[in-house]
């Protein structure tokens, strides 16, 4: 890669993002604009939503959350995400955040068993200056991003990013994930506590809204890294 | 761009197709931690469709404009010959299942499957060896295709490596490398290829498969040392040629095609022909325009020697002692 030509190109596609005229970006105006772009967090004083098929998740507020492909980010991923929409939810049950996460996806992929193999998977992001200035395209040199990832091999890993190509774990004890498989699908509950280190990612202790983004990877389609589909804008936690 | 680039030239005219460099390297660096299946080493037999199976038409490198080439394959385990080395022995010594040690699974290929099968109908059939490692590219498609930037080149050397630390597995380089020489290891979940053998480099010595080919074909050292025989090989005598050098990625591996590696075809009256009997252009193919003025080159300084005059390039050739061969 001749890293001037890369350099120009992330450039572009931040200012092109910076300035909402790419047509994604466009179309997902189109199809929720801002003020409808909330996700009511349903507050509980206790009880158990790490499971998905929890009985406090049939009384949170169930959101439609439209997807595209990503922003390709580097010159080698190419291709189209499959995932269109998924469904999101929120419950906050005493100091944590559950998110509940739920799409279609007609291929159960859970392990890499051949050399050409990838796993399902799903994440969430917040910027970690709560902004939504924060790009939410993996967020950039000085606004760093907080990815929680669920994989369909178990695996939940609590990321921070500083722009294209730069997700790095970074440990959160506190990051619990479960999932099951639907008939068309995956149902997918992430949750964390509302506070954490600093190094840990984004606080969420004391806010009474938080940006979030989402994303989903179907294994089948070789999706990983920046082939995924996921929301071009911030959509809104309302706590 | 490293300071200096370690570089090799294989003279195919030499190979024995014995598998000793193979061997060497399996032994050393992938016989075990979910490399089995790895060859960075492997000899083929050409024609032929290598290994990976149809490597050649698996896709990557760069397009005439310099441009990564996005559509390349990831070869799955099976064109690598699968899990051959998976053997049921639980079941049969512990179990009592069975009373016959197979594999796992059924091999439908291999890193020889289709060795010295070659092409062409008897008597006038034909083939050669293909000895392949990963080229160490000035221009590496892996490098080029790694969002994480986990792959570099090793500034001293210009030898090619993945940083595991880095390396995320999402497999990028597997699909750019041309040469279907970068590997995924699936026990590890990242991406792996030769190394060099940069841990003996860096002790002075040459790496594994070329110190321990038998048939002394291998040339190793670094491509600006105008005393050594790489240099003399590639830049000076021009008798060593990049394979596929089309894919655009500039390969450090260098080839001496192979001439009258067999005898000349027969013609119809069972007379011996004038021709060669592997068709030029299967290896123009292979080693590019620049072939048939390599073998021109070597075929006028081997006839030097059998009218006893003396030819340096012939002598190069020969290397008659490792110095000679990789200056150590």
């Amino acid at each position: 890669m001749r890293t001037s030509s890369m350099m120009k190109r992330m450039a572009a596609m931040s200012l092109a993002a910076a300035a909402g005229l790419t047509a994604g970006a466009a179309a997902a105006a189109d199809a929720a604009p801002e003020a409808q772009r909330t996700i009511q967090v349903l507050s509980v004083k206790g009880g158990d939503a790490a499971s998905p098929k929890a009985a406090v998740w049939k009384k949170a507020q169930t959101t439609q959350v439209a997807l595209q492909t990503a922003f390709p980010g580097h010159a080698s991923i190419v291709g189209t995400a499959v995932t269109q929409q998924l469904t999101a939810q929120a419950v906050r049950a005493g100091d944590r955040l559950f998110v509940k996460l739920a799409w279609n996806d007609v291929t159960a992929n859970t392990a890499i068993k051949d050399t050409d193999q990838f796993v399902d998977g799903a994440a969430v992001q917040f910027p970690v200056n709560g902004e939504v200035s924060t790009l939410p395209f993996m967020g950039d040199a000085e606004h760093a991003v907080n990815v929680w990832h669920w994989r369909a091999d178990g695996r939940t890993q609590n990321l921070i990013a500083k722009g294209f190509g730069t997700a790095t774990p970074v440990p959160s004890e506190g990051l619990r994930s479960a999932s099951v498989r639907t008939r068309d699908g995956w149902e997918v509950v992430i949750s964390r506590p509302l506070q954490v280190k600093a190094e840990e990612g984004a606080t969420l202790q004391g806010r009474s809204t938080m940006p979030i983004a989402f994303a989903a990877w179907d294994g089948e389609n070789q999706e990983r890294d920046g082939l995924k589909a996921v929301t071009m804008e911030w959509w809104q936690l309302r706590f | 761009m490293s300071q200096r680039q370690l570089a090799y030239v294989f003279d195919l005219n030499k190979c024995l197709g014995c598998h000793t460099c193979t061997m060497a390297c399996k032994q050393l660096w992938t016989n075990r931690d979910g490399r089995e299946y790895m060859y960075w080493n492997n000899v083929e037999t050409r024609p032929g469709k290598g290994y990976p199976k149809n490597w050649e038409q698996k896709g990557g490198g760069f397009d005439n404009d310099g441009n990564l080439k996005t559509n390349g394959i990831i070869p799955i385990m099976a064109d690598y010959g699968g899990r051959v080395g998976d053997f049921n022995l639980h079941e049969v010594l512990l179990e009592g299942k069975a009373d016959q040690v197979v594999p796992h699974e059924k091999a439908t290929w291999g890193p020889n499957w289709d060795e010295d099968e070659g092409a062409g109908d008897f008597p006038n059939n034909h083939s050669f060896y293909l000895p392949r490692i990963c080229n160490h590219c000035s221009n590496p498609a892996c490098l080029a295709a790694c969002p994480t930037k986990a792959i570099y080149k090793r500034p001293e050397d210009g030898l090619v490596v993945v940083d595991q630390t880095r390396c995320k597995g999402y497999r990028y380089c597997v699909k750019a490398c041309p040469y279907g020489k970068m590997y995924f290891n699936l026990q590890k979940g990242r991406s792996e290829k030769c190394i060099g053998c940069y841990p003996r480099v860096e002790k002075g010595e040459a790496p594994a498969c070329v110190k321990q080919c038998s048939g002394r074909i291998r040339f190793w050292g670094y491509r600006d040392d105008q005393d050594g025989p790489v240099y003399k090989l590639v830049d000076k005598w021009k008798i060593a040629l990049p394979l596929h050098a089309e894919y655009g990625t500039e390969p450090n591996v260098f080839y001496v095609p192979p001439m009258n590696v067999t005898p000349p075809p027969f013609e119809e009256d069972g007379r011996l022909s004038d021709k060669p009997r592997i068709p030029i252009e299967d290896l123009e193919a292979l080693f590019g325009p620049r072939t048939k003025e390599a073998l021109a080159i070597l075929g006028r300084e081997m006839q030097k020697r059998r009218q006893a005059q003396p030819s340096e390039l012939t002598d190069i050739l020969i290397g008659f002692t490792n110095k000679d061969r990789y200056g150590i």
